[in-house]
């Protein structure tokens, strides 16, 4: 796994070397932050309804849930600029030759690859974390529900991560890598609604609740609701492996044509 | 080192590598010559693994590139055409990474890239930006990154394209300085860099092997010269005579419009004089004479173009 490691120090090397990185991360901390901003302020009121004997039952967790699920989607916009450079960037520079001609296995570009830009997804996770102390330090959160919903969105990353690198791996440019995989996060999204709509069936399958199946969002959900179900966290994980399988396919593909 | 059997590559209905065969021998410097889109890229390209081929076996230092790719990756060094760098790195950066991919020891990564930093005369610039270098340093940097873990067998795309004749003669002296201690396969098609730098040529034309080689047998280097007389009136006496001379190794009489008679000779002046004296003896009507140059040039084109054998 040493061929890996090189390569996620480069990538990471690379992310940073050039204003991507910055510019993603110091976008993303100012959108959440504005949100934050609006939690903050939605805490308040609701502070103070409660004084006054109303809005019962909104507590801080609940509250904190619109925060994640807010970010859930941010990071949907987020993820494309992050993965788009993964592979179609080498296409485009003819720097695969140098990893395909050295000696190691394609599984562990795939691996490099993923898990560079999965770290620098989890950094900027981690610098959210902020958001955390401040509601600890001005109130009283229960740490094990946002810790079940920061699990929830390092699994939900994963997917994201992986299926931009799958995307990358198809095309050499970056732009087309990026909105593709936009619309595909978009889409995945998108078919938790969809699917709450549709009663037809085909056989044994009913069609809506396996397209709700499939969206990442209800399995994130849970999460945010500190309900950690070995069923989602075999979601994300499922999702992730099959994507990566499929990019490993992907990749090897390359040669042959 | 390297054996090539019938290796044959097709890219969906055109062949670009057609049963090809050849083998090099260790610490020899082969040529590959050939126009653009001959097929030497791609035989390259299935010697390094990079792309599996059609038909046909190819091996390295005795092990076989479809079945042991590993092994076969971790005694080539291969500069592809368009050398495979990252423009955002640093060039030390850039060697480092290419040394973690290539597993070199930690303990010795430093002294590697030292060594080929020095190699490849990248001293001034390795604490560059790769995308800000020239593309001669960029070539160089390509060179530097096959050269890092000290290959056995050397597999070099074009690796003179786009330099300056300084940096042009210092690569082939780079490439030559090499000899016997490596195997480079080197592909090009300029024809005078071949003559300088290679033990063996290997002409390669629409996907076929159609000269296979060494050098000196080419007629580059002029074992044997070859004189063209322009006369009033040539005959086969004339041509008999020149034959007893001394040196002479054969005669050709042509007549297109102008009276010629080729004479290949061994390259001495004597020869030459005496050629003149027997011209001018039988009344031949010596209007010229002038050296045949047969550069490799004339022996590229004729074979490319279809023709066998050598005209003039």
């Amino acid at each position: 796994m040493r061929g890996a490691t090189a390569i996620i120090k480069k990538e990471l090397r690379s992310y940073f070397c050039s204003p991507i990185a910055y510019v993603v991360l110091g976008v993303f901390l100012f959108v959440m932050g504005v949100i934050f901003a609006k939690f903050v302020d939605l805490y308040q009121r609701f502070n103070t309804a409660q004084q006054f004997g109303q809005a019962q039952g909104i507590t801080l967790d609940k509250l904190a849930t619109y925060l994640y699920q807010n970010m859930a989607f941010i990071l949907c916009f987020v993820t494309p600029f992050l993965t788009m450079r993964l592979f179609s960037e080498e296409k485009r520079q003819n720097t695969l030759e140098l990893l395909f001609t050295a000696p190691m296995r394609e599984l562990e570009i795939v691996l490099g690859k993923f898990f560079s830009a999965y770290c620098l997804m989890l950094i900027m996770l981690a610098l959210s974390g902020l958001y955390v102390f401040f509601m600890v330090l001005w109130g009283n959160p229960q740490i094990k529900i946002i810790g079940a919903t920061y699990l929830g969105l390092a699994l939900a990353l994963a997917c994201y991560v992986s299926l931009g690198a799958l995307i990358s791996a198809m095309t050499s440019s970056q732009a087309i890598a990026a909105v593709w995989t936009f619309i595909a996060l978009l889409f995945l999204w998108l078919l938790q609604s969809l699917g709450q709509g549709i009663t037809a069936s085909w056989g044994p399958i009913q069609w809506g609740p396996t397209l709700v199946y499939i969206s990442p969002l209800g399995h994130f959900n849970s999460f945010t609701e500190g309900l950690i179900h070995v069923k989602d966290v075999v979601y994300f994980i499922s999702f992730t492996l099959f994507t990566m399988f499929l990019t490993h396919q992907v990749v090897e593909s390359n040669r042959w044509r | 080192m390297i054996e090539v059997q019938g290796l044959t590559k097709k890219y969906g209905d055109r062949l670009a590598v057609d049963n090809i065969s050849f083998s090099v021998k260790r610490g020899e410097i082969l040529g590959f010559l050939g126009q653009n889109g001959a097929g030497k890229s791609t035989t390259m390209k299935i010697l390094t693994c990079f792309m599996p081929a059609t038909a046909g076996t190819a091996s390295v230092a005795g092990f076989d590139v479809f079945e042991n790719p590993y092994e076969v990756k971790k005694r080539i060094g291969y500069l592809p055409e368009t050398p495979p760098i990252y423009l955002e790195l640093l060039v030390t950066e850039y060697l480092e990474f290419v040394a973690n991919l290539r597993r070199i020891p930690r303990s010795e990564k430093k002294k590697k890239m030292d060594a080929v930093i020095e190699r490849c005369q990248l001293g001034d610039v390795r604490n560059r930006l790769i995308g800000n270098l020239s593309k001669g340093y960029k070539q160089r940097v390509g060179l530097a990154q096959a050269l890092i873990h000290d290959p056995e067998v050397l597999i070099l795309d074009e690796p003179t394209v786009g330099l300056d004749p300084k940096q042009v003669s210092e690569a082939r002296g780079l490439i030559k300085s090499m000899r016997s201690e490596r195997t480079v396969i080197y592909s090009t098609h300029i024809l005078s860099e071949v003559a300088a730098t290679c033990d063996r040529i290997i002409i390669i034309n629409q996907g076929k092997i159609v000269a296979q080689e060494a050098i000196n047998s080419m007629g580059a280097t002029g074992a044997t010269t070859k004189t063209e007389l322009v006369v009033q009136r040539s005959s086969e006496d004339l041509a008999q005579s020149l034959r007893s001379v001394k040196g002479v190794r054969s005669v050709q009489l042509i007549s297109n419009g102008k009276e010629r008679v080729i004479v290949e000779t061994d390259p001495t002046e004597d020869v030459m004089a005496q050629i003149a004296k027997v011209a001018v003896d039988k009344n031949a009507g010596l209007i010229q004479m002038s050296p045949v140059q047969l550069a490799l040039e004339d022996y590229y084109l004729n074979l490319i173009s279809g023709k066998r054998g050598i005209s003039i």
